[in-house]
């Protein structure tokens, strides 16, 4: 079939040009801040790395305690190219944290959580507790000494939260300690669990902008230059930036592939000078600032508390920042974006050099 | 006669003194297998990248050659851009409602 008459049986049966037509008239204004727009679409091109990738190993990752450090070893060793698709997995997932994370800070400081779009907060807010979720499972997979420390005490730091601590521990274990229970677990949450709710939530998402359409910062509602339309000019400048992605990703990959640690032995002590990945940094440099006691209560259950608190607000930021809501300048809540970000940037910087 | 005793005499001597450099050396090689047979208990690292050179090669110059080839893309997609954006500037990217149709 030539590629006329196969154009012409799809718009026989669907209507190709009002879908163009909708793209058209999808309108992105220009203004100041208008590269922000481009970390969303990015974060989903990574993604969509993520998930090729994660088929192609899903075929040769045998998730069994005894064999999983095995049979890494061999995707990397015997595989063709197989060492290169671990290691583009490896990078595209630190780079669709970090992009998410940028994403969520700058949807923060520009307030684009303000009414209505409090749901495209809640579900970007939820898709970047699965991506850290994502990260953390498949850290797992490796069963390498770090990873099973890093797990243990993920899951332990959990299990201080107070009622449902002890539940959310034993859920995530699979038992009372980290064995390869545990491991079974995350492979079921990291290849299925996981991967439904983001395509859920990715859609729920998507469908949201597309109805309430690109945020206007309330500082550039006046500023607005023009309106360009989503298609050609906006898609094009995303197709250019995935593609430096694409090469920086592949860049990465190719210099810097992840080492694979010793196997885990349950047994063992842990590794000395264990640090978790970098997106858990900042919580681990705040659990280290609070004392074992605390006022005869138990420091780290307290450091727990908080930082739940913590997050707890940042997620309903769009329920008490009521003027912006009214389409008002709020300064305080400006200040509070701008302290939530230095307080990670700052927290994940020490963590790292210490 | 007494030349012969000082050759004997330094001959001696000079045995004396590698005696005591060979025993030194000696020593110091037992150490040094003693220090070392912990290094042949340890696990290797796993190469996580290929080793051999032709193949480091290959990958290096694909990665030159796929950068190439998204700096190419980049300028064509530019390219076609900024012509989009010169046709809407102009204004004549927008179908008229009531063109006749020419067949």
């Amino acid at each position: 079939m030539s590629c006329q008459r196969l154009k012409n049986w799809i718009e026989d049966r669907y209507d190709l040009d009002g879908l163009r037509g909708f793209a058209k008239h999808k309108l992105i204004p220009v203004h100041r801040y208008e590269v922000l727009y481009y970390t969303g679409g990015l974060a989903m091109f990574l993604f969509i790395i993520q998930f090729i990738t994660g088929m192609v190993l899903s075929f040769y990752y045998i998730p069994y305690f005894e064999q999983a450090h095995k049979s890494i070893i061999e995707i990397v060793t015997k595989l063709n190219m197989g060492w290169f698709f671990r290691s583009l997995h490896h990078w595209g997932a630190q780079l669709s944290i970090g992009v998410l994370f940028i994403h969520v800070f700058s949807t923060l400081l520009l307030k684009s959580y303000r009414k209505p779009r409090e749901l495209l907060w809640i579900t970007g807010f939820i898709l970047l507790g699965i991506s850290i979720f994502f990260g953390l499972s498949g850290y797992f997979l490796l069963w390498d000494e770090r990873a099973f420390a890093a797990v243990r005490v993920a899951t332990g730091g959990a299990g201080n939260l107070p009622v449902i601590g002890g539940f959310i521990k034993s859920f995530l274990r699979g038992g009372i300690d980290v064995t390869g229970e545990t491991l079974t677990r995350f492979y079921a949450f990291h290849v299925s669990v996981l991967p439904i709710l983001t395509l859920i939530l990715i859609g729920i998402h998507l469908a949201l902008v597309q109805y309430h359409g690109m945020s206007v910062p309330v500082s550039e509602e006046k500023n607005v230059k023009k309106y360009v339309p989503f298609f050609p000019n906006v898609l094009y400048k995303d197709f250019i930036i995935w593609l430096v992605a694409l090469g920086v990703v592949v860049t990465l990959s190719v210099l810097m592939p992840p080492e694979i640690g010793k196997k885990a032995d349950p047994l063992a002590a842990p590794p000395e000078n264990i640090k978790p990945e970098w997106y858990f940094l900042f919580l681990f440099q705040t659990l280290k600032l609070f004392p074992g006691d605390l006022m005869g209560l138990n420091g780290e259950m307290i450091a727990i508390i908080l930082i739940s608190l913590g997050i707890l607000f940042f997620f309903l930021i769009p329920f008490f920042d009521r003027k912006s809501a009214r389409g008002e300048r709020s300064p305080v809540f400006t200040w509070i974006g701008i302290i939530y970000t230095a307080y990670f940037i700052v927290m994940t910087i020490i963590g790292f050099l210490t | 006669m007494l030349r012969s005793k000082t050759i004997y005499k330094n001959i001696l001597q000079c045995l004396c003194c590698s005696y005591k450099s060979i025993k030194t050396l000696i020593f110091s090689l037992i150490m040094l297998s003693l220090g070392a047979i912990p290094l042949l208990a340890q696990e290797k690292n796993i190469e996580v990248f290929p080793s051999a050179p032709y193949d480091r090669f290959i990958i290096y110059q694909a990665l030159v050659l796929f950068w190439i080839g998204i700096i190419g893309l980049i300028v064509i997609i530019r390219m076609k851009l900024r012509e989009i954006e010169r046709i809407q500037d102009m204004g004549i990217d927008k179908e008229e409602k009531d063109i006749p149709f020419l067949d």
